[in-house]
């Protein structure tokens, strides 16, 4: 039975399920790194998602649904940077309420726009970019290839374009003038502000930043995966993808390979509930598999693991 | 023609008049010092000129040009650096990486950090201030951080750079370095203005003194016109005791037995390794030694805070080894810890909450587990006046004291909690002369009223006025005692440093002045 579990798209399916959740972590990363707190990724996903659908079905070009969820992203995200960078309120009071009102809208826009709750009409998902034929089992390099295709090469633009964004941002963060004063925003912001540089702007682009990319999750989660809207199915992705950014560290690297841990966990707990008829235990514990892991990696890594030193606290100048 | 002039600069803030109608010139190439007490207006002066506050009134002039200074940005582009108190250093990042923030060399925002790294190498070379560039700052010391500091500014090329307080968390070895430093400075062409309420640094460093009191400049001298008595006169307003005369001691019966105690630090290294030592009632003793040498460690095993791994503490004959901070107030111990920020106090509460801490289980602040605000008011009225806490009110955040009451608001505490034993950490850290005369009395106070007294502390001038018996602390171990009335300065620090050997400031090394980070607190 291990072999039928452990195959090729178990692993395909871990990388499509750590998507979402990685370019969600990498918002947050950056996100943190400037100081601010983002719990409102869950909703600020929510809504990409919804609008990435709702653009989809109205122009019928996904694409253009794309840029939709990101720019309702960055849209969702500049609440909360106003509210906690120029109002200087309390962060997470701030994403909490922005999750509840992403809750509110999405539904509500649902019953105006489609005149039903639940779920939207579904739209034609995008197609993997490469489709290559490959079979199991003919003889030693026909599988080796078919594990690589279907592990690597099967799969939708979005899951390329976020490996692409954590390596860059990985790569900005550590080399650029951009990524030194973002560092150097989440921990002292005093001492960025005294040598020039704006705090307050700062901690805007990389609050935007963080919505766009959160926006592109919900965009992939809709438009490459699911191919339909359905209230709240971001199911709590967004804090999974908080604690992604933890257990990676606040890197953007690190945020991307605790999302395929995760990701991983989601996609075995699929594969599970094929095999319960064989398995004797309830399929609800396998769906409590992602769940059970995040509170495991933190409370196993959070004592050790430390973030920007002002990461939370509002910047006034003074 | 003057570098930088201040023409009647006024700032007022609400109730005070900090800065009064004060004119100062700086000269290109000079040393000025600014000496006043805490609360006297100099570092809201030169926050003044550096742009972090703005004047009420007057005009700054940058040669012979009038200039409005509205941001540290703008002050920086006139040629003007601050090093803070509170240094502004991000601690994660590298060296390097803290000196070229704001303006970082290198092409379509990628950062040129090979360019970066010899830039700062070419300007610490040129004045004499070592420094690994790649070393992360959370892992140098205060002094070296200092560095970084001083090079910061001179990476933006400054011409007058402003000292805020520099000497304040440094050990005596680097005060003399960074007077080292600042000559070098000076003989490049800068001019500095060294802040302080230090009077031998004033004589040691400046070319010209110019005191400030009450938000004036009372006076202006120079080191070869006048003496330390003549200056804390000028600072004070009247004759102040640099020197607090004491009686001879007595011994009262031991107090506190130390036994072969090991401490380890938070990085579960041996800090204390294997120290003893008894305390008698009526006596002072002092440990001395070079930060980080295993002080911290030892006294947090004795209050409570920390658990020995071996050994035995005796207070009157009765086992605290393994008693936390509660016990520990119990048995009859008291702590002046050594931040009072951090530790002394919760700078949220206001004073009448802080000055009863550890008292607030016991009647007649609380009884049966209720607090009684009437009972509390009372008490912190009381302490209030024993001890000239100035405040307006009892209602006070403390974080709203300057540091000379905080001080006093946990000297009242510890004190009038009528211990046993005062375990006192450096209890005039960052205190005017006033203050410490002010501390030094109430230690002694104690002292003749039988109590035994530990008393660790950096200040060399510290332990030789107050202590009866003092014993030298060097990498956990105690290696010399002495009775004060037969040292000296100079012998001890042979014996703090290692009996003279290299151990002094080795930099990116092990993390030998192990403050708590500034980063915290900001």
């Amino acid at each position: 039975m291990l072999g039928s579990i452990i195959t090729p798209d178990l692993f395909a399916s871990a990388l499509r399920m750590a998507t979402p959740l990685a370019l969600a972590a990498i918002g947050g990363t950056i996100c943190e790194r400037s100081g601010v707190v983002n719990i409102a990724l869950e909703g600020i996903m929510l809504c990409g998602a919804f609008a990435g659908v709702a653009v989809t079905l109205a122009i019928g070009n996904p694409w253009l649904g794309i840029i939709a969820a990101m720019l309702a992203g960055v849209a969702i995200a500049a609440i909360h940077a106003f509210t906690s960078i120029n109002l200087r309120s309390d962060q997470v009071v701030s994403g909490t309420a922005i999750n509840i009102l992403a809750l509110g809208v999405t539904g509500f826009l649902m019953e105006i726009m489609y005149g039903h709750p639940g779920t939207t009409e579904a739209i034609t998902t995008i197609k993997p970019i490469f489709r290559f034929a490959s079979e199991s089992g003919n003889s030693f390099l026909g599988t080796v290839w078919h594990w690589i295709n279907t592990i690597f090469l099967s799969h939708t633009p979005i899951v390329y374009l976020t490996i692409l964004i954590a390596v860059v941002a990985q790569w900005a963060m550590y080399n650029t003038r951009w990524g030194l004063r973002l560092r150097a925003l989440g921990e002292h912001p005093r001492a960025v502000d005294t040598v020039g540089v704006s705090v307050l702007k700062g901690r805007w682009v990389a609050v935007l930043m963080s919505g766009a990319l959160a926006g592109l999750a919900g965009a992939n989660l809709t438009l490459e995966q699911v191919g339909s809207f359905t209230e709240n199915m971001t199911n709590g992705r967004g804090f999974i993808a908080l604690a992604a950014n933890i257990f990676g560290r606040w890197t953007p690297m690190g945020s991307y390979e605790a999302s395929l841990l995760f990701g991983f966990a989601d996609a075995l707990q699929i594969k599970l509930q094929i095999f319960r008829g064989q398995i004797n235990i309830p399929s609800q514990f396998f769906l409590m598999l992602p769940y059970v892991l995040t509170v495991v990696v933190l409370a196993g890594v959070v004592g050790r693991a430390v973030g920007p030193a002002s990461v939370g606290k509002p910047y006034e100048k003074g | 023609m003057p570098l930088l002039e201040l023409r009647e600069i006024t700032k007022v803030f609400p109730g005070v008049l900090a800065n009064d109608r004060v004119s100062i010139r700086l000269e290109r190439g000079e040393i000025v010092a600014l000496l006043g007490e805490n609360g006297a207006g100099k570092s809201t002066l030169m926050n003044v000129v550096y742009g972090l506050l703005t004047a009420d009134g007057g005009e700054i002039l940058v040669d012979d040009k009038p200039v409005r200074i509205k941001s540290p940005r703008q002050a920086i582009d006139l040629g003007i650096g601050m090093v803070h108190q509170h240094f502004m250093l991000i601690e994660p990042l590298t060296v390097t990486e803290n000196i070229v923030l704001g303006r970082e060399p290198g092409h379509y925002g990628i950062i040129d950090f090979t360019t970066a790294r010899e830039r700062v190498r070419e300007i610490s070379e040129r004045y004499g201030l070592k420094v690994d560039p790649d070393a992360k700052i959370i892992d140098l010391s205060v002094g070296m951080q200092q560095r970084v500091e001083i090079l910061k500014a001179l990476y933006q090329g400054v011409r007058v750079l402003i000292l805020d307080e520099p000497t304040a968390v440094l050990t005596p070895q680097e005060v003399t370095e960074l007077f080292t430093v600042v000559r070098s400075l000076v003989d490049e062409g800068l001019s500095v203005v060294f802040i302080t309420h230090k009077l031998e640094e004033v004589v040691a460093i400046a070319d010209r003194i110019l005191v400030m009191r009450d938000g004036i400049v009372v006076g202006e001298t120079t080191p070869g016109a006048t003496d330390e008595v003549g200056l804390a006169r000028m600072m004070v307003g009247r004759d102040v005791v640099l020197r607090v005369e004491k009686g001879a001691g007595t011994c009262g019966g031991t107090v506190l037995a130390v036994e072969d105690v090991h401490v380890h630090d938070d990085r579960s290294l041996e800090a204390v390794k294997g120290i003893s030592f008894s305390v008698c009632g009526g006596e002072i003793l002092a440990i001395a030694g070079v930060d980080g040498n295993g002080q911290r460690e030892l006294v947090e095993s004795i209050v409570g805070l920390r658990r020995p791994s071996s050994g035995r503490i005796e207070l009157k004959g009765k086992d605290i080894t393994h008693a936390n901070a509660r016990a520990s107030i119990e048995a009859g111990v008291s702590h002046i810890p050594e931040d009072r920020r951090r530790r002394g106090l919760v700078l949220e509460f206001n004073l009448a909450e802080n000055i009863i801490l550890g008292d607030h289980r016991r009647p007649p602040v609380a009884r049966r587990g209720i607090m009684h605000p009437r009972a509390i008011t009372a008490v912190a009225r009381k302490r209030i006046a024993d001890y000239d806490i100035r405040t307006p009110s009892e209602r006070v955040l403390a974080e709203n004291l300057s540091g000379g009451n905080q001080q006093k608001v946990v000297v009242a505490r510890e004190i009038g909690r009528d211990p046993e034993l005062l375990v006192a950490a450096q209890p005039t850290r960052g205190l005017d002369v006033g203050a410490i005369e002010f501390v030094h009395r109430q230690i002694l106070r104690e002292r003749s009223a039988g109590k035994a007294i530990l008393l660790v502390s950096l200040e060399l001038e510290e332990v030789l006025s107050l202590a009866d018996r003092i014993l030298v602390i060097y990498e956990g171990l105690i290696v010399k005692e002495f009775a004060a009335s037969k040292t000296d300065a100079e012998t001890l620090g042979y014996y703090m440093t290692g009996g003279g050997g290299s151990k002094l400031d080795t930099g990116t090394g092990a993390r030998q002045i192990a403050t708590p980070s500034a980063g915290g607190d900001q």
